[in-house]
């Protein structure tokens, strides 16, 4: 049977496109191939290691098991969005660098984007739900602290606890200069 | 390999372009793995995705309706869903994976390392289905039988009841990775049931074990070890995941921590 292509119409990282593609490519070949967003990674291919998470509507998603046509009419953005005008890095993106939460960067931007996610839901996560809510991420390299580190200052930071933030430790604890009085 | 997609925009116009050669395709996040051979070799792929009102979750009586394509996050994030579907759904540790996967591509795919099915075989959960006949309303058993034996369906929504007690448990090298064995109990009208998905074995509902659990009989982790180290019409086998004495050990260990479990939390929910 002969290859079917399909065009596919959407919204991707704010710019409205137009894209014709094969009926069976992932949403990952789409972005990386046609439109050259190459932070969207390929690791796994069967969305086990969150390399290659876009959000979609605004929910993370693992885009190597997305059809590519199935995002007719989305609103997906990659990591390549969420830079300024002129490159500046957004503050998920510099909390990775400041935390130290990057090693080979893999893994980097589908956890920026589940981050990103996570930072802008208006929410504060505990702990427990940050590190389940990271879980769908695979890294190899940074042991994972960093990561939940700089994710827990950058969401403490949204919801405007900027002292709260600073005191989260090296463990991701968030330290208090007297123990907490018991209710 | 598949060469083609097709978009359905209702259940019965997808199962007007179902041919014996064409797979459905819900959510997508078991075609690629290991285990769904069955589904990557069609020709035709029928996208159920802009199917619509496929993903409600609605209350009707004492059971809860669940539309097919509703999605494991959903399920999570909904106020309704009894705890031990959340349970089931949280086996699936991604949340952007559970942002795709769907209750009734779960089921559907009959995995057996699936999330859902020990669950759902052990509080009896019944399916809406529609075939070429028509819509049907089957118990998850039934439909797995006659998936088996070809019968082509396509299930619409999953019914299971609210109100009462069930609790899994599931065993894997990581959060990620197939699942040696997930075990199921529940205390239904009947009395407790329990359902296991034994990987590349299969989905099994322990009728012996419950007859002899209702009937008052004190079993012991010992006895349950001695059960499933006899039971019969297991078809398990040594491979990767384990030989068949670690498995039928486990299926021992879990079924006693289960309907302690159970014992201990009370009928209630």
């Amino acid at each position: 049977m002969a290859k079917q292509y399909k065009v596919v119409h959407c919204t991707i990282n704010g710019k409205k496109v137009e894209q014709v593609v094969d009926v069976r490519a992932s949403l990952t070949d789409m972005l990386r191939n046609d439109f050259r967003l190459t932070s969207v990674k390929k690791g796994c291919e069967v969305g086990e290691c969150g390399a290659c998470t876009v959000i979609i509507n605004g929910e993370g998603f693992n885009s190597c098991i997305y059809l590519a046509v199935w995002a007719e009419g989305k609103e997906i953005w990659t990591l390549e969005g969420l830079t300024g005008p002129g490159g500046e890095l957004s503050d998920i993106q510099q909390a990775f660098i400041d935390e130290g939460a990057i090693q080979c960067g893999f893994c980097t931007p589908g956890f920026i984007m589940t981050s990103w996610e996570i930072v802008n839901s208006g929410r504060e996560y505990t702990d427990d739900e940050l590190r389940k809510a990271l879980s769908g991420h695979l890294c190899r390299c940074t042991g994972y602290e960093n990561i939940f580190r700089a994710v827990k200052k950058t969401m403490l930071r949204h919801l405007g606890k900027f002292e709260e933030a600073e005191k989260v430790n090296s463990q991701g604890i968030t330290e208090y200069p007297e123990p907490m009085p018991f209710k | 390999m598949a060469t083609q997609l097709l978009m359905a925009k209702s259940p019965s116009e997808a199962m007007g372009l179902k041919t014996a050669d064409a797979a459905f395709l819900a959510g997508g996040t078991e075609v690629n793995r290991l285990g769904s051979e069955a589904a990557a070799g069609a020709e035709t792929l029928i996208s159920l995705k802009r199917c619509s009102g496929m993903d409600h979750i609605e209350k009707d009586g004492d059971n809860l309706r669940i539309g097919a394509m509703c999605t494991f996050q959903k399920l999570v994030e909904s106020d309704i869903v009894p705890a031990y579907m959340k349970e089931a759904a949280h086996f699936m540790a991604s949340r952007t994976k559970r942002n795709m996967a769907t209750v009734g591509g779960n089921i559907a795919a009959l995995r057996s390392d699936s999330y859902l099915l020990p669950t759902l075989f052990a509080v009896c959960a019944r399916l809406e289905v529609l075939t070429r006949e028509g819509q049907e309303n089957i118990c998850v058993n039934s439909f797995m039988e006659e998936a088996l034996s070809g019968k082509e369906m396509l299930i619409t929504e999953v019914i299971v009841p609210l109100g009462i007690k069930a609790v899994s448990k599931r065993y894997a090298n990581t959060a990620q990775s197939h699942a040696v064995l997930t075990m199921s109990a529940a205390v239904t009208e009947k009395g407790i049931t329990m359902a296991a998905a034994v990987k590349n074995s299969g989905i099994y509902r322990f009728r012996k074990l419950e007859e002899a659990l209702r009937s008052g009989e004190d079993m012991s982790e010992d006895d349950m070890i001695a059960f499933f180290r006899g039971a019969e019409g297991l078809s398990i086998s040594d491979d990767m995941f384990g030989s068949v004495e670690y498995k039928r050990y486990l299926l021992g260990v879990t079924a006693y921590d289960l309907s302690r479990k159970l014992a201990d939390s009370g009928k209630g929910v």
